[in-house]
């Protein structure tokens, strides 16, 4: 019945079988479903760590981007600015032409009012004095003479004399 | 931390060391060869009963054909079956507990395979070596459990390490053999029968004799015959593999055995449990060696040959 050192074929047969039966379940039991496993978490970490490194770029990339647009934002703001100074520059040029043309106008104006004045005064100092003077004739000669006649003489005589004269320089 | 605190604990330790000695020297006294010594019984209760060692399998039941081995098989496979079985239940992208147990082992063992074997190659080999290690090294623990060694009916005991059973170490190395033989054909295809049988260089030398060129074909007959006889040793080798495994496992397991059994009976107490220890690495060591072997082969047969 027993062979060599215990060894039988029902023994043997039935440990093969044992042994194949042990195979087999922890082949669909236990291996199976854990490399799958392992291998889905492998996978998973992977596309995780590309995902990273992806987010990681477009970060990097935004940054760069909102770098450039924050420096390109200060350029313009700077061209602005520039530009502002500029008109305000020239606007204050302008007023300030616009000022002294003005100051002129005054001023010629009052030159004008006052060369009018003057020539009011001379005129009216004019008449005050052919008056007086007629009437210091009148006095003096003691003879009415036709004033207008008189008014005449005296104006010819003042133009010859060539005192106050109408445009004084 | 002070030097009272370090007095105390060395104190513990001498306590601790001469209550040891102290169980070995009284399990000593009490076992059947110290009280031989002595020439009386003063400790009868703590006789161990001599070691009966037979190396054909006891059967505990008159009326079945199966052996104590062939029953702690089934307990390894229901041990390894129902690990797996619940550890892969709820299988979760995190793993947890058992699952994580498992995934450690697995993924031990797939790194260490596919280490030499390379990824194609290693997928084939994982599940038999794997299988076979685990297989053998649960025997081999299963065999350590306390109370393992003394139930018994019928006067026999109802469950021994399988791997000292030589059907056991013996199917295994057959199905390591058969799983090396159909690598290589799968791997090399026709051309593994070459490893075997290579009658290239003959053929070449003698079509070179019969076309008149001696010198050149004495040479190259010499080799065709080598080579022939060479092919012939690999047969031989691949077969005493078998034995090698066969009889490397069995050997180690039933001394390991023997070893428990004499140091329980020498000296029941404290130093039995050292040889415990031992025979759980030799467990595991011979498991490795046994699915370790079964890959170096498998790698070498899957390996094209120039």
């Amino acid at each position: 019945m027993e062979g060599f050192l215990g060894l039988t074929l029902p023994s043997f047969i039935g440990q093969l079988i044992n042994f194949l039966i042990l195979l087999g379940l922890l082949t669909f039991f236990g291996y199976k479903p854990i490399r799958r496993m392992l291998d889905e978490r492998s996978n998973r970490i992977r596309q995780s760590m590309e995902q990273a490194e992806a987010t990681k770029q477009e970060y990097e990339q935004a940054r760069v981007e909102v770098g450039e647009q924050i420096s390109k934002a200060r350029d313009e703001g700077q061209a602005i600015i520039g530009q502002a100074a500029q008109g305000g520059e020239r606007i204050k040029e302008e007023a300030r032409k616009e000022a002294r043309k003005e100051a002129q106008a005054i001023v010629d104006r009052a030159r004008a009012e006052l060369e009018r004045e003057r020539e009011r005064l001379v005129d009216e100092l004019r008449k005050e004095f052919v008056d007086t003077a007629i009437l210091a004739a009148e006095k003096v000669i003691s003879e009415t003479l036709d004033r207008e006649r008189h008014r005449r003489i005296i104006e010819k005589t003042l133009e010859e004399t060539g005192a106050f004269r109408r445009k004084v320089s | 931390m002070t030097p009272k605190w370090h007095r105390g604990g060395f104190l513990k330790l001498v306590v601790l060391l001469v209550a040891l000695f102290a169980m070995i020297i009284i399990s000593f006294i009490g076992s059947e060869v110290g009280s031989g010594i002595l020439g009386f019984e003063p400790l009868s209760f703590l006789k161990v009963e001599a070691p009966k060692y037979q190396v054909v399998p006891e059967r505990p039941f008159s009326n079945l054909p199966m052996t104590n081995t062939m029953i702690t098989s089934w307990i390894s496979i229901l041990v390894l079956f129902g690990l797996f079985f619940i550890g892969t239940r709820n299988m979760k992208l995190v793993p947890t507990g058992l699952q994580n147990v498992l995934e450690l082992i697995v993924e031990a063992a797939a790194d260490f395979i596919e280490d030499p074997a390379g990824e194609k190659h290693g997928r084939w080999f994982f599940p038999v070596c794997t299988t076979i290690f685990l297989f053998v090294v649960t025997n081999a623990w299963v065999s350590l459990m306390p109370g393992f060694e003394t139930l018994s009916i019928n006067g026999e005991p109802l469950l021994r390490n399988a791997n000292t059973d030589l059907n056991v170490p013996a199917a295994l190395a057959v199905v390591s053999f058969c799983f090396i033989e159909y690598w290589g054909f799968k791997a090399r295809g026709a051309s593994y029968l070459k490893t075997f049988f290579h009658f290239g260089p003959l053929g070449q030398a003698l079509k070179q004799v019969l076309s008149g060129k001696f010198k050149d074909g004495a040479g190259g007959l010499l080799n065709g015959v080598v080579a022939l006889f060479a092919g012939l040793l690999e047969i031989l080798s691949h077969l005493i593999r078998m034995m090698s495994f066969t009889f490397r496992l069995f050997g180690n397991m039933t001394a390991g055995m023997i070893l428990v059994m004499i140091m329980l009976f020498i000296i029941p107490w404290v130093l039995p449990t050292i040889f415990y220890g031992l025979e759980a690495f030799f467990g595991l060591v011979q498991a490795m060696i046994f699915g370790g072997l079964t890959l170096g082969f498998a790698c070498a047969a899957v390996m094209e040959e120039e």
